[in-house]
């Protein structure tokens, strides 16, 4: 028998508490890891897209202001020697939707030859670049949007714009992109839009964005910099963002569910601290001759202390493990359909959350567990003896 | 097999409520040799159980001395006197305090925690102190499957495990009928006479203190009658 | 006779502790739960202002939404055929508008992030067809020089909305518009956005078509029939009333509330658990308490009622410390919230508010964890067998 074998031995005692304790814990524990993995998997999302260099720059007063595709060539001039970007890819809102879905695509027209070079997350082989440069209706197509409709590459698939005007063109897909950071999105040639507009009577050259593709994170800052600079008091005024600003405009207002996902995170904590801290409370109060027996027996008041914060710990521990590990089974072997959340495609079990999770559980077990052991570990041993429990 | 003298002298203990000064024990001396099992009467309140605990160092007089064997207790710290505990000193309650969720042998085992001694040892010790008892036969039983007497036992065993100097008991009978309670304070007497232990037992009953050799009477805090008990008493309940 | 609630009172004082504790664990439930039922509210409020039916959006077809809606002047003129529209003197309720967007910065993050706001051109007849738009300070705009009224909500939650500051629109955002009033919609979402002189707008941002055409039906016209006829070969534009307009353009954000309800129930039960373990605890340690209370003749019923109404009073007291938190907090971090419509880029504006109906729903949903907390707890009460409770130590 080891003091630890006691321990278990003092949880098993009020089963009923212990049980109702652990329900109470393993709940908002379940709730816990599954918000902070949308968390960390949006902070791992935004630490790529950072390291993805790259800088956006659009309309001053609004995106949906175009900019004339000239000035690309005009953003280029700017580095002529190809010392802080190595390319821009000017970019057109497509918004299509498969015929008879609600739902509409990030789908984008981008330049085809800078495409390859700005977006290099998308992993293209020199293969796919040949075949996106050599199929006009190339499309890229996030693994996100091509399993929530079931498309292959090879396909041909016809998405019907919510622009004006409105036009349905016909895509055929050359690659799916399996990169957590392009899932949600579609992009296909801008000189094929371009010629279906065309077709269509609205000859426009436009972009609602210029993508950059910088060289270093000081490029990035001076471009950002120099590039508003230039286009200040012009007909096309510019506004550049790194791409996690550009996202955080977007998250904002999609509801800001990491927002949301953090504060939840935050009264779950509260709310476990609480369930533990109320319990151990309980069952001190209860266990007050007990303890009382064990001091004059002859325990050292450090061990007294260890007791009761053990149990307090291992009422922690098992509670989240009861919380965690069935969200992070149930998450695993039946994956929620596909979110629509920003760039969260879909809620995946980080082992960062887990083990963060399990790091909280214990400090909650060691905070909910201070003070009754700090009571025990000074209780007077006479006074505890004669108590009534 | 050891024992060890108890002496207080002019022992003082006040306790404060609100800012009300309650002397408990004003100025009692008292000597008891070692091997001897005195017991000690008296009415609520006159001190009896206030004495058990600053003999057994729960607690620290006042005023005054107290020695058990060669440990003073009153200049001894609180965690001097937790590790004396653990050594020297096997208590006994009236309400046994088992804890009710390990076995008679988990129980008893307890204190053998705080020594530093192999599995092996701890586990003879244990069917040693269980067997004394006479309780071998249940020491997988949880403290609910055994009646109030076993329980007792139970609590003696966990007292004599790590072969303290001193048995100190409160009441160990009080809460047990009266065929429960002879066979009781007859294990007492197997400890003092075979074991040779010092024991102060703390009791209401003129039948239970007739096992002790001397009875100790106190009366609002200071010795008001040191009896000295007919051995033929103590001969005959253990014949 | 019951027991008196001041002896349920005086009980949750006994357990101090547990009792502060369990009532946290239901304040901090309560307080989020009041959170989202305020934003649901807000929105609900909102949305309920859009609600007439008799008037109808309409779009061109394959559009999702006003912003990205162009409906040519030609398409537009096919509406005149129309019959069933409400008229006045000046003509038949029929406005035409064209939505376009500014990004402008939030005033709650301090201008750290940026909503897209609406700013409408309108003619005239708008006002008459968008009844609840009223002028509330200043002035409406002159559709001889350039002006903008803003509405309430937008004025309150993005920089730069104050009435005679300038905001520059126009497709190169260089064309000064002066504020010189703000309106009222009743609190729907035509409070989110900025309304000018359609003409003059239309001619900032190089438009040649409009972006919807809002039309107001006469009493007893059947917008079915209507949009049927909108639809139809001799107009060829789509057409929705307004309150399905806005259902659409509201799903994301209700989806967003779905998982926040979720979430908020899973709490819920780990707080009934928690309500539970707190009266299980008060249960065992009363059990001489509760026999005594049997033998002096009280019924296991009225003891049953008792811990339920103890544990009610626990919750509601946690609730309405929740309430007062969640009030705090809005106070304090503000209450303005905004959210994209589903398939627009344009920013519809909240201000969440605690009303006392919010509240009472709130402390509703806290009495019924309370009783569900309290119910097997108060049931073994009920069951106490007396006479070993008696002799019980």
């Amino acid at each position: 028998m080891t003091i630890s074998y006691v321990l278990m031995q003092n949880l098993r005692r009020n089963r009923l508490r212990t049980g109702l304790t652990l329900v109470a814990f393993a709940l908002p524990m379940a709730i816990f890891v599954a918000a902070i993995s949308f968390v960390v998997a949006l902070v791992e999302l935004s630490a790529a897209s950072q390291k993805e260099l790259r800088l956006a720059v659009h309309q001053k007063t609004t995106i949906t202001n175009m900019l004339p595709e000239a000035l690309r060539r005009k953003i280029e001039a700017l580095d002529p020697d190809r010392q802080r970007l190595t390319a821009v890819c000017g970019m057109r809102w497509f918004g299509g939707r498969v015929p008879g879905e609600q739902n509409t695509i990030t789908s984008l027209a981008a330049d085809a030859d800078t495409f390859p070079i700005v977006y290099s997350d998308t992993n293209l082989t020199d293969a796919d670049v040949a075949e996106w440069m050599r199929e006009r209706r190339a499309a890229v197509v996030g693994q996100a949007v091509a399993e929530r409709y079931g498309w292959k590459v090879g396909d041909l698939r016809t998405l019907t714009s919510t622009v004006p005007p409105y036009l349905s063109l016909e895509f055929k897909i050359v690659k799916i992109v399996d990169n957590p950071t392009r899932q949600n999105f579609f992009y296909f040639r801008r000189d094929y839009l371009q010629e279906s507009r065309k077709a269509a009577g609205s000859d426009d050259p436009l972009c609602n964005v210029f993508w950059i593709k910088c060289r270093s994170a000081e490029a990035l800052r001076s471009l950002q910099k120099d590039i508003d600079a230039t286009f200040a008091h012009t007909p096309d005024e510019t506004k550049s963002e790194d791409e996690n600003a550009f996202a955080a405009n977007f998250i904002q207002a999609a509801g800001n569910i990491p927002g949301l996902m953090q504060a939840m995170a935050l009264v779950v904590v509260v709310i476990i601290a609480l369930v533990a801290g109320n319990t151990m409370m309980m069952s001190f109060r209860e266990r007050t001759r007990e303890l009382g027996v064990f001091k004059a027996i002859g325990f050292p008041r450090l061990r007294v202390f260890i007791i009761v914060l053990g149990e307090s710990l291992m009422l922690a521990l098992i509670g989240a493990l009861l919380g965690v590990l069935p969200t992070v089974t149930m998450l695993t072997l039946f994956p929620l359909p596909r979110l629509n959340f920003g760039p969260i495609t879909q809620l995946r079990i980080s082992p960062v959350a887990v083990v963060g999770s399990l790091i909280i559980a214990l400090a909650v077990g060691i905070a909910a567990g201070l003070w009754p052991a700090y009571q025990a570990m000074r209780l007077r041993t006479t006074d505890a003896l004669r108590s009534v429990a | 097999m050891s024992a060890a003298e108890i002496e207080c002298i002019d022992v003082r203990k006040v306790y404060r409520k609100d800012r009300i000064a309650i002397p408990v024990l004003d100025g009692l001396n008292l000597r008891i040799a070692a091997g001897e099992f005195v017991t000690l009467m008296g009415p609520s309140g006159s001190g009896k159980s206030t004495l058990l605990h600053l003999i057994g160092g729960l607690d620290s007089p006042t005023g005054g001395s107290v020695r058990v064997g060669d440990a003073q207790l009153e200049r001894m710290s609180e965690r001097e006197l937790t590790a004396w505990r653990s050594r020297h000193v096997g208590f006994i309650f009236q309400m046994y305090h088992l804890v009710p969720v390990l076995t008679a042998a988990q129980n008893v085992e307890l204190p053998l925690l705080l020594f530093k001694m192999s599995a092996a040892e701890r586990r003879e010790r244990v069917a040693t102190a269980l067997k004394i008892v006479g309780l071998s036969d249940r020491t997988d039983h949880r403290p609910n499957q055994l009646s109030g007497g076993q329980e007792q036992r139970v609590a003696i065993a966990r007292a004599l495990v790590t072969d303290p100097d001193v048995i100190l008991a409160d009441e160990p009978t009080g809460d047990l009928d009266a065929r429960t309670s002879e066979e009781i304070l007859t294990l007492l007497n197997l400890l003092n006479t075979e074991f040779g232990k010092t024991i102060l037992m703390v009791t209401h009953d003129p039948k239970a203190a007739a096992h002790g050799q001397r009875t100790i009477h106190l009366e609002k805090g200071v010795l008001e009658r040191d009896e000295v008990m007919p051995r033929k008493t103590v001969a005959a309940a253990s014949a | 006779m019951a027991l008196p609630i001041s002896y349920h009172w005086r009980n949750l004082f006994v357990r101090k502790t547990t009792t502060a504790l369990t009532m946290g664990v239901v304040a901090a439930v309560v307080g989020v739960f009041a959170w989202m039922l305020g934003f649901s509210a807000a929105l609900d409020d909102s949305l309920s202002v859009a609600s007439d039916d008799r008037k109808l959006i309409v779009l061109k077809p394959g559009a999702t939404a006003e912003s990205n809606s162009a409906i040519p002047i030609e398409d537009y003129n096919r509406l005149n055929q129309l019959t069933e529209l409400a008229r006045t003197d000046a003509g038949s309720l029929q406005s035409p508008e064209m939505l376009v967007q500014i990004s402008l910065p939030r005033l709650r993050d301090g201008g750290r992030t940026a909503a897209n706001v609406a700013v409408r051109g309108v003619t005239e007849t708008a006002f008459r067809v968008h009844t609840t738009v009223k002028i509330v300070a200043g002035r409406t705009f002159n559709p001889a020089a350039r002006e903008v009224i803003v509405g309430r909500a937008a004025a309150a939650q993005f920089a730069g909305l104050q009435i005679g500051s300038t905001l520059n629109l126009g497709y190169s955002g260089d064309r000064g518009y002066q504020i010189v009033g703000h309106f009222s919609a009743d609190g729907g979402p035509l409070e989110s956005e900025i309304w000018g002189y359609l003409p003059s707008l239309l001619n900032a941002y190089n438009r040649t078509m409009y972006s919807s055409a809002n039309l107001r039906l006469r009493d007893g016209a059947d917008p079915k029939a209507v949009i049927g006829e909108i639809e139809g070969p001799a107009i060829q534009l789509s057409a929705q009333t307004e309150p399905a307009y806005w259902q659409e353009q509201s799903r994301n954000i209700r989806t967003y509330l779905g998982i926040a309800n979720f979430l908020v129930a899973i709490m819920c039960i780990a707080a009934v658990f928690s309500i539970a373990n707190t009266m299980f605890a008060s249960v065992a340690g009363r059990t001489r308490e509760i026999a005594m209370l049997r033998t002096i003749g009280f019924s296991g019923g009225q003891i049953l009622t008792g811990f339920v109404i103890e544990s009610v009073l626990l919750s509601l007291i946690g609730g309405l410390i929740g309430c007062a938190g969640t009030l705090a907090y809005l106070q304090l971090a503000g209450s303005t919230k905004d959210m994209f419509g589903s398939t627009t880029f344009t920013t519809l504006a909240f201000d969440i508010r605690l009303s006392p109906l919010i509240v009472a729903k709130a402390l509703g949903l806290v009495t019924l964890v309370g009783i569900i907390g309290a119910a097997v707890p108060a049931r073994r009460a009920a069951r106490v067998q007396v006479v070993n409770a008696l002799r019980a130590e």
